[in-house]
């Protein structure tokens, strides 16, 4: 039997579809995409891709020059660098160390974030106000201070400065969770669900969770690019990563001491880095503006 | 208004007593001797160790050595360096302030060149020029500052060798420090040629001082601008403009005053990004600011150093984030307490 609807026909895209379709309209927003995307790539796929191991060493080849300047040879892309290893590989399992501990650590950052930011959120009267204050006050320790307290403590090493990057994410996401879960505690739709004797962990999983999402992958963007940045900092100051594990910023750290001879020991690991979390930041900024085109049409 | 401020020094005393708490359990937690992380100095014998257990009340509860440990902070005795042997307080209180004069620098340097440009992009939202503030922002922001001022230095220190590698002034400047900033020490300085020194002691904080400031600049156009654009999709805008208000009128009427309201809450949160960026800027000019001191103490394991450090800098910073929260709250009553704009 046929059968007309003019409703059913229609298409109905999903939230997550709109966004798509907006973020889509950005060239830059997917400019900054499919360069991210070929990080990850370069990244997850680290073993294939890179022509040496990062950590041979070849006494035969030390600092030669990149591939495009005369000196150079096709065999090192990038150069190498003053124990003979790649460069080239060593950036790749660069990228894999610090874009994979950035993600590591912003996914931790979150889970605990969002845990106690909920928590301080549901909260009420003197014990909240304590919570809270405090909170906001330890948020402004900087970073680096935290890392040095806990490689004084802990020792060096990439592991001990990841606890410290990852304690100092924690504020954004519980201060972000908290005003989103106090703003969002006052709607009427949680006023509904809380009639229907939804209790505070039925209202977190099924009204506010769902509605938090998307504020949460916003403000993942915009820690994943501090953490990266953070991990190269420390790295390149000697209290992260230690030297024979590839890490941009101990790349550059380590490369600073043959600047004047190879300055392509320099220059490739920051433009790295320069570029991972300006990609980073495009999608970040990609996608909040295509929330708000969403948001507001 | 007194319940805001007695709220906010009770926030205040509060933090400061629990980082006074965290320095103090450093002194257990660092690898090495209680009596040495705590005092600095390194007992030759038995009885002076002692003696010493006895001064510092070590031999008794935690609690109490707590408080004899702030009493003793109270009172201006901060330990001694293990490194140096020389008192804490008059370290810090040398390497602290060109830490603050180097962050207020690029601070200014944010304000006056940050806030202008957002406001320009954003009234000119969605335009060319627009678009082009903004991606310059973004690029400038996502540059690692080490990197910045690595480049920086290479540029202009190196080939165009027209500001000077590392330092705060050339020694031949004899500048007792007074004040510890050192445009002001200049000032008061006798017997030397002005001039001469302010152009050597400008030419030293030019580099450190664009390098943290082009990222502190950089984010503060993006903040303001979403402010603006913001504040000018407001309905009592639309109504201005319907009133027949010029542009003009609207802009310094309205527009001005609302948009800056979010960005100074933000602002306090840039404050801790600025000291993170200052501290690594300073290892790489030898600035002699309390973030490469700092450095030079975990290279040198000089704990004592470390907990002491550690909480100077927290505490200036979280005094200053707290003050511009108080002043925040102040200017605007209306905003609720934990609202925050975005970027």
């Amino acid at each position: 039997m046929p059968q007309f609807s003019l409703y059913e026909e229609e298409f109905h895209p999903s939230p997550w579809q709109r966004t798509w379709v907006a973020f889509r309209s950005s060239h830059i927003a997917i400019g900054g995409l499919i360069l991210l995307g070929f990080f990850v790539v370069f990244s997850v796929f680290a073993p294939i891709v890179s022509p040496y191991n990062p950590a041979e060493q070849n006494i035969d080849s030390l600092l030669i020059p990149p591939s495009w300047e005369t000196s150079g040879s096709i065999t090192h892309l990038f150069g190498t660098d003053p124990l003979g290893r790649d460069v080239f590989s060593r950036i790749i399992y660069g990228c894999r160390t610090t874009l994979g501990s950035g993600f590591l650590m912003v996914v931790l950052a979150m889970l605990i974030g969002v845990s106690i930011g909920t928590f301080a959120g549901m909260l009420r009267g003197v014990r909240s106000s304590i919570v809270n204050h405090l909170l906001d006050a330890l948020m402004a320790i900087p970073t680096l201070l935290i890392a040095i307290i806990i490689v004084a403590i802990l020792g060096t090493g990439l592991v001990n400065s990841m606890w410290a990057i990852t304690l100092a994410l924690i504020p954004q996401f519980v201060h972000r969770t908290r005003t989103f879960v106090r703003a969002e505690m006052k709607k009427e739709y949680i006023m509904s669900s809380k009639l229907d004797g939804a209790n505070r962990w039925q209202l977190f999983v099924h009204s506010i969770l769902p509605n938090m999402t998307e504020m949460l992958v916003v403000q993942g963007t915009v820690a994943l690019s501090i953490a990266v940045i953070d991990v190269s900092a420390l790295g390149f100051l000697n209290l992260g990563a230690q030297s024979p594990l590839a890490e941009l910023g101990a790349i550059l750290g380590n490369g600073l001491d043959v600047a004047y001879l190879a300055p392509w020991n320099v220059a490739l690991p920051g433009i790295t880095i320069f570029l991972l979390v300006l990609s980073i930041n495009i999608v970040g900024d990609g996608l909040r503006s295509a929330l708000r085109k969403r948001v507001s049409h | 208004m007194i319940q805001i401020l007695s709220r906010y020094a009770v926030l205040f005393i509060l933090t400061l007593l629990v980082l006074t708490a965290m320095s103090f359990s450093l002194v257990y937690l660092f690898p090495g001797d209680v009596l040495e992380n705590l005092t600095g100095i390194v007992p030759q014998n038995d009885i002076q160790r002692e003696a010493l257990m006895r001064q510092f009340r070590l031999d008794q509860p935690y609690i109490v050595q707590f408080f004899y440990y702030l009493t003793s902070l109270l009172q201006g005795d901060w330990g001694y360096s293990l490194a140096s042997g020389l008192p804490l307080r008059d370290e810090i209180g040398i390497a602290m302030p060109a830490t603050i004069e180097l962050s207020t620098y690029a601070m200014l340097m944010a304000l006056f060149i940050g806030i202008p440009l957002g406001y320009y992009a954003g009234l000119k939202n969605y335009s060319t020029t627009d678009h082009t503030i903004n991606a310059l922002s973004i690029t400038t922001y996502s540059f690692p500052v080490f990197w910045l001022a690595l480049i920086l230095i290479l540029f202009f220190s190196l080939n165009l060798d027209v500001a000077p590698l590392s330092g705060r002034i050339s020694l031949l400047f004899d500048i007792e420090p007074v004040t510890g900033f050192v445009l002001i020490d200049i000032m008061l300085a006798d017997g030397i040629d002005h001039g001469l020194a302010y152009r050597d002691a400008i030419s030293h904080l030019a580099l450190p001082t664009l390098a943290i400031g082009a990222i502190t600049t950089a984010s503060m156009v993006r903040i303001t601008r979403r402010s603006v654009i913001d504040v000018i999709h407001r309905p009592y805008i639309v109504a201005a403009r319907s009133r027949g208000v010029s542009e003009w009128q609207i802009f310094f009427r309205h527009v001005l005053r609302n948009a800056l309201l979010p960005i100074l809450p933000l602002m306090a949160i840039q404050i801790t990004t600025l000291i993170t960026n200052a501290m690594i800027v300073e290892t790489l000019f030898s600035w002699p600011g309390i973030g490469s001191w700092l450095i030079q103490a975990i290279y040198q394991r000089d704990f004592p150093a470390l907990r002491v450090g550690m909480l100077a800098v927290s505490t200036l910073v979280i005094s200053l984030t707290i003050m511009v929260d108080l002043f925040n709250r102040i200017i605007d009553p209306s905003r609720e307490k934990y609202e925050r704009a975005t970027v």
